[in-house]
């Protein structure tokens, strides 16, 4: 049987196979004598960390002024990829029709066949507009080139994430001002900015308690605010109504017409079609589910692509924007009567009796709610032979929203 | 018992969710998944271990085990003009019809469905908080929920398990955000023993000879001016003052360089003491300074038009120098506001004053785009679920892709 301490006295490297053999060999010292660890290992784990920290790792501890500070954008041994010596490569052919999230207004650039935007060129579409931005002022010589796609990995190893830009303040400003004082719909505003339908909501949202914040005198945390949008990169807004701007288009946000994956098109299906027949989008839709709808009605801007259609069929502008108005008035009816017929629909069912403090409501319910055996939760009241669980180990009682 | 690891351990190097130097260490340290000599459960065990000491590292196994999906959600980017202009039909197309080319179309990327196995985690409150900047580690954000620093939709959520729904606003205590973002303070006994030293020494200053020095000098001023300026004098003044209020109005608030703030000031103060009306007592907070100019100007215009003799060429204010005087007040008024309010020492701040980001901050500073933030008030939307791209993967992850394979390989339960 083993010793159950190792002496010290051992000789050290033989002894211990745990031991790299890249390690210095030093001499076991004294006040070690009870450890069984190599401390040699600890030594050199740590000597390598805050060699890395004070070598590749100082250039991360403070922010580069005016642009991101990613791990990205460094090579092996700390030095800035960018900032190097590298040659100015030729000037990249002109990105077009990407900044064109416009009413259909402009002319056709290239057909994509494959129908999808790359995000790719949108974001390269944000980088030229910097790059002209800072070749109009050559006055800053030292100033640091626009980011690729690389320098904007925050971790290096996953090519497949990258920080994307945020709105700037400028911009938000102005998606406040085009939907609240200007009283614009939410989908003009998300297609005049390149901005999605949510995201235009959302701004609107915080930027009016902001405005109240203002208001009531409260301290804004401008100090983070500002350094959080030097560290992002930022969508700029351009404000094509200024005479500077003249020939400029607004730099596009991000696409605006996410078409959602629906769980019902993710398997593989084999559908024998005769080549004779005009096989469409909604033939395919309906030989994976037969609710399906087709691409053209689930993406968020369906009016973009009757527009579009419009200026096809060869109507002009006055009367592609009539057929627009009109179909957005029948739009807006349909939906107002479906709203009426839901309040209706409530009045009939339920009827409320004012009280003292509290309103009774009563609303009509359906034995047939409880479903075949009797166990649907849809059910109401108490039902024999179906305990409430709410006391029971491991339920959860996070509430799963809260109203706004 | 067993020794509870250390979090950040440099025997086994984990990436955790925070914004330490050990963190940012450990992601220059990862390399892609060792394949060629591991077995296929063994890839899959380190997978799981690495990805879960970042991911929900807060919450138990059999809790992140409920929350795993296999579906996971994704989106594809449409281009309306292609839809218009095909029905899809050209893609059914055969030799028959016509197509008969052998040049392959480009093909989209990737979509990194695996990179997203941990999107459900994201959802989480806490998660959230940290990924909109709030906090500066998950754990730190679990903390501000529970001590009931964060309210959604204006309610106070005490549950960092809260699942936000799409269109949930959560907002932040802003000084909260500002310690957890901020610069640490260092806290030093000397420090604050020189500056008890020195305060006691002011102190004593002060009793010694109550500083009456500075009463004569204030007499004085209002007395050396005349009746009224004249026209030449106010021409001359106004032309100064533009140009300080165009300099202004290009400088941002809270910059470095306050000289054009403070040579505004000075212009302004010189302006209004060429009236006698101004007294210290009336015209002491810029709001009454810049009212006292607007009155005066306007009177001395209905002047003017009263007495067409006199000299018609001296320009007042137009209407657009007035707004642009009223911005530049405006602005002023921010900046000091600014000072006064972030960039002075605080000792009782738990943060450093005047505040700066903290260490390393900048490295890990992205706000994915399922969040759309407000830094102003520390609030937040978040807007949908995270989805994946084509080439692009929303859940912030340090992993390579087959980790993340492995990952969600082993969550499948098929090992």
């Amino acid at each position: 049987m083993p010793p159950r301490l190792r002496s010290p006295n051992f000789s050290s490297v033989s002894s211990c196979p745990s031991v790299r053999p890249q390690s210095i060999a030093q001499p076991a010292r004294a006040a070690r004598d009870f450890s069984q660890s190599s401390c040699r290992q600890v030594t050199q784990r740590r000597r390598k960390f805050y060699e890395w920290l004070n070598g590749p790792g100082r250039a991360l501890k403070q922010p580069l002024p005016g642009s991101t500070n990613y791990l990205g954008a460094y090579d092996k041994f700390g030095n800035l990829v960018r900032g190097g010596t590298m040659p100015e490569k030729a000037p990249e052919k002109p990105k077009e029709g990407e900044a064109a999230a416009k009413e259909g207004a402009e002319g056709e650039s290239a057909p994509v066949v494959e129908g999808q935007e790359s995000a790719d060129e949108l974001d390269a579409a944000l980088r030229q507009h910097e790059k002209e931005e800072q070749a109009t002022k050559k006055d800053d010589e030292n100033k640091l080139p626009p980011e690729t796609a690389e320098d904007l990995r925050p971790f290096p190893l996953n090519k497949f994430f990258r920080s994307q830009p945020v709105l700037s303040e400028e911009l938000r400003e102005a998606i406040y001002q085009f939907v609240v004082k200007e009283g614009k719909t939410v989908p003009l505003a998300s297609i005049t900015f390149g901005v999605s339908n949510e995201r235009v909501g959302a701004v609107v949202r915080l930027k009016q308690m902001e405005k109240q914040w203002i208001a009531q005198g409260k301290t804004l945390a401008m100090p983070y605010s500002k350094a959080v949008l030097e560290m992002v990169p930022t969508t700029p807004y351009i404000d094509t109504s200024l005479p500077k701007n003249a020939g400029k288009r607004p730099v596009v946000h991000e696409p605006i017409n996410d078409l959602i994956v629906h769980p019902a098109t993710r398997q593989q299906l084999f559908v024998p079609v005769a080549e004779s027949r005009h096989f469409t989008r909604e033939d395919a839709g309906k030989a994976f589910d037969n609710n399906l709808l087709p691409a053209d009605e689930r993406i968020p801007h369906p009016e973009l692509v009757k527009v579009v259609r419009d200026e096809i069929a060869g109507y002009s502008n006055e009367e592609r924007r009539a057929l627009a108005q009109e179909r957005y008035r029948e739009a807006a009816e349909k939906k107002k009567a479906a709203e009426d017929a839901k309040r209706k629909e409530e009045l009939e069912t339920r009827r409320t009796v004012p009280q003292r403090r509290w309103d009774f409501v009563f609303q009509d319910v359906s034995v047939e709610d409880a479903g075949r055996d009797g166990r649907s939760h849809k059910g109401v009241g108490w039902r024999y032979g179906l305990p409430h669980e709410d006391r029971k180990k491991g339920q959860v009682k996070i509430p799963t929203k809260v109203e706004a | 018992m067993r020794k509870k690891p250390r979090f950040h351990s440099l025997k086994k190097l984990k990436v955790r969710q925070d914004w330490s130097r050990w963190s940012l260490y450990s992601i220059s340290q990862l390399r892609p998944p060792n394949v060629t000599t591991k077995t296929y459960f063994q890839q899959k065990w380190t997978a799981k271990s690495d990805t879960r000491a970042y991911h929900g590292e807060q919450i138990r196994e059999k809790k992140w085990k409920r929350l795993f999906r296999r579906n996971l959600p994704a989106v594809v980017p449409m281009d309306h003009r292609y839809l218009a202009r095909f029905d899809g039909s050209e893609q059914a197309a055969g030799r028959g019809a016509g197509a008969d080319s052998n040049d392959k179309t480009r093909t989209p990327p990737q979509t990194p469905y695996m990179q997203m196995t941990y999107y459900p985690i994201e959802r989480r409150l806490d998660s959230a908080i940290f990924r909109a900047l709030f906090a500066s580690s998950v754990r730190q954000a679990r903390q501000f929920v529970v001590h009931g620093l964060v309210r959604v939709n204006g309610k106070k959520m005490p549950y960092p398990g809260y699942m936000l729904n799409p269109g949930d606003m959560f907002q932040v205590e802003p000084s909260s955000v500002m310690f957890a973002t901020g610069a640490q303070k260092s806290r030093s006994s000397t420090a604050r023993k020189v500056a008890k030293e020195k305060a006691a020494e002011r102190a004593q200053a002060r009793e010694g000879n109550p500083a009456p020095a500075h009463n004569p000098s204030q007499k004085a001023e209002p007395i050396a001016t005349r009746e009224e300026p004249t026209p030449k004098e106010l021409k001359e003044h106004m032309q100064s003052l533009m140009v300080d209020v165009e300099h202004v109005l290009n400088e941002d608030v809270g910059a470095k360089d306050k000289q054009k703030f403070r040579a505004f000031r000075q212009t302004v103060r010189k302006a209004v003491s060429l009236w006698s009306k101004a007294t210290p007592d009336t015209v002491s907070t810029l709001d009454t300074q810049f009212t006292f100019l607007k009155d005066a100007l306007n009177a001395r215009r209905a002047a003017q038009t009263s007495a067409p003799a006199e000299e018609e060429a001296t320009p007042m204010m137009s209407p657009e120098d007035q707004k642009k005087l009223k911005d530049a007040f405006e602005k002023l008024k921010l900046e000091h506001e600014n000072t006064s309010a972030w960039n002075k020492r605080d000792a009782s701040a738990p943060y450093a004053t005047p505040w700066r980001p903290r260490d390393y901050m900048a490295a890990f500073a992205f706000i994915p785009r399922y969040l759309e933030v407000n830094q102003n008030i520390c609030a937040a939307v978040y807007l949908r679920h995270p989805v994946a791209r084509p080439g692009l993967s929303e859940v912030p992850t340090p992993f390579h892709v087959e980790t993340g394979q492995l990952a969600f390989n082993w969550y499948l339960r098929r090992r």
